[in-house]
């Protein structure tokens, strides 16, 4: 397997348009070919999300496979960068009349259109990694969760091992070509002064994914920092 | 969730500009949604509001005068 290793993009070509591109093309199959790979993580993440209130943001809705998911008492908004996926994404709402989807719009997760703290949970499933700045993501996903909410993340990350090993390899054709990057490590999206982790989980098949949640610091009580606190 | 021609209000209130991340005027005729500070209207096709300033239309003084 190592004597012809993958090619991959550099991180500076991953950009905006070409990720739009990639998914434009696989709008019509995308259900299919990772809906059943992705499904069962998706609903771990949107359960917890449902025992929550108030208004979600799911970033990277794309043909809104969770959106069928989400609790009925949730008011929820979601953005995707291709108009592609979202178009699917509208029809899935229409059709299964999810009057609790408040919103679908396009847009770039680097660029959020929402004022500050304007989601009480924000969820980005599978983003970070297709993200060319994804600094520039997890900043914004900080930004329009107000104080005391959630920021969720689900996501492939490398550098674990396991039985993981032969379904990353398995998958690698179709991650490559979603612009996913295997070599995506967890490290980048930590460090945010704002965001708290706080929980850590392996999500099925076999751990392939990771849910990460993070509390939104409320600033207001973190302006003054007593020395010797850090 | 149809093909709506207005726009919720509850979105309009929490809805800024990418940009500048200033507030946004809504034109339901045209369908757009103005952002003065980037001088730049953004489109809204079939009810999904494209928040992509790549996809925006530049706004020249005229018009920025005439908008209230």
């Amino acid at each position: 397997m190592n004597q012809t290793p993958p090619i991959r993009r550099p991180a500076v070509e991953l950009d905006s348009e070409g990720v739009r591109r990639a998914y434009r093309r696989w709008a019509p199959f995308y259900d299919e070919l990772f809906g059943s790979v992705t499904r069962p993580a998706r609903r771990k993440a949107v359960r917890h999300i449902n025992a929550s209130q108030g208004r979600v943001l799911e970033v990277g809705v794309g043909t809104g496979i969770a959106l069928p998911m989400y609790a009925p008492h949730l008011e929820v908004v979601g953005i995707d960068l291709s108009s592609d996926m979202l178009e699917q994404a509208r029809r899935r709402v229409a059709k299964q009349k999810l009057g609790n989807v408040t919103a679908l719009l396009e847009m770039d997760a680097q660029a959020l259109a929402f004022a500050d703290a304007s989601f009480d949970t924000v969820v980005a499933m599978h983003v970070v990694t297709v993200a060319p700045e994804p600094e520039l993501v997890m900043a914004e996903l900080e930004r329009v969760c107000r104080p005391g909410g959630e920021v969720i993340l689900v996501n492939h990350f490398s550098a674990e091992t396991g039985p993981r090993a032969a379904i990353e390899q398995a998958m690698a054709p179709f991650a490559d070509r979603l612009g996913w990057r295997p070599e995506f490590p967890l490290e980048t999206v930590l460090g945010r002064p704002g965001l708290d982790l706080i929980d850590r989980k392996a999500l099925p098949p076999a751990g392939l994914f990771t849910m990460l949640r993070f509390c939104r610091r409320d600033e207001t009580v973190n302006d003054v920092v007593a020395p010797g606190t850090r | 969730m149809t093909t709506r021609t207005s726009i919720d209000p509850k979105l309009l209130e929490i809805l800024v500009c990418p940009l500048t991340k200033t507030v946004l005027q809504y034109d339901a005729e045209r369908q757009e949604l103005i952002s003065r500070a980037a001088r730049l209207a953004y489109p809204i096709r079939d009810g999904i509001p494209i928040m992509l300033p790549e996809e925006a239309r530049p706004l020249d003084e005229d018009e920025l005068k005439r908008k209230p």
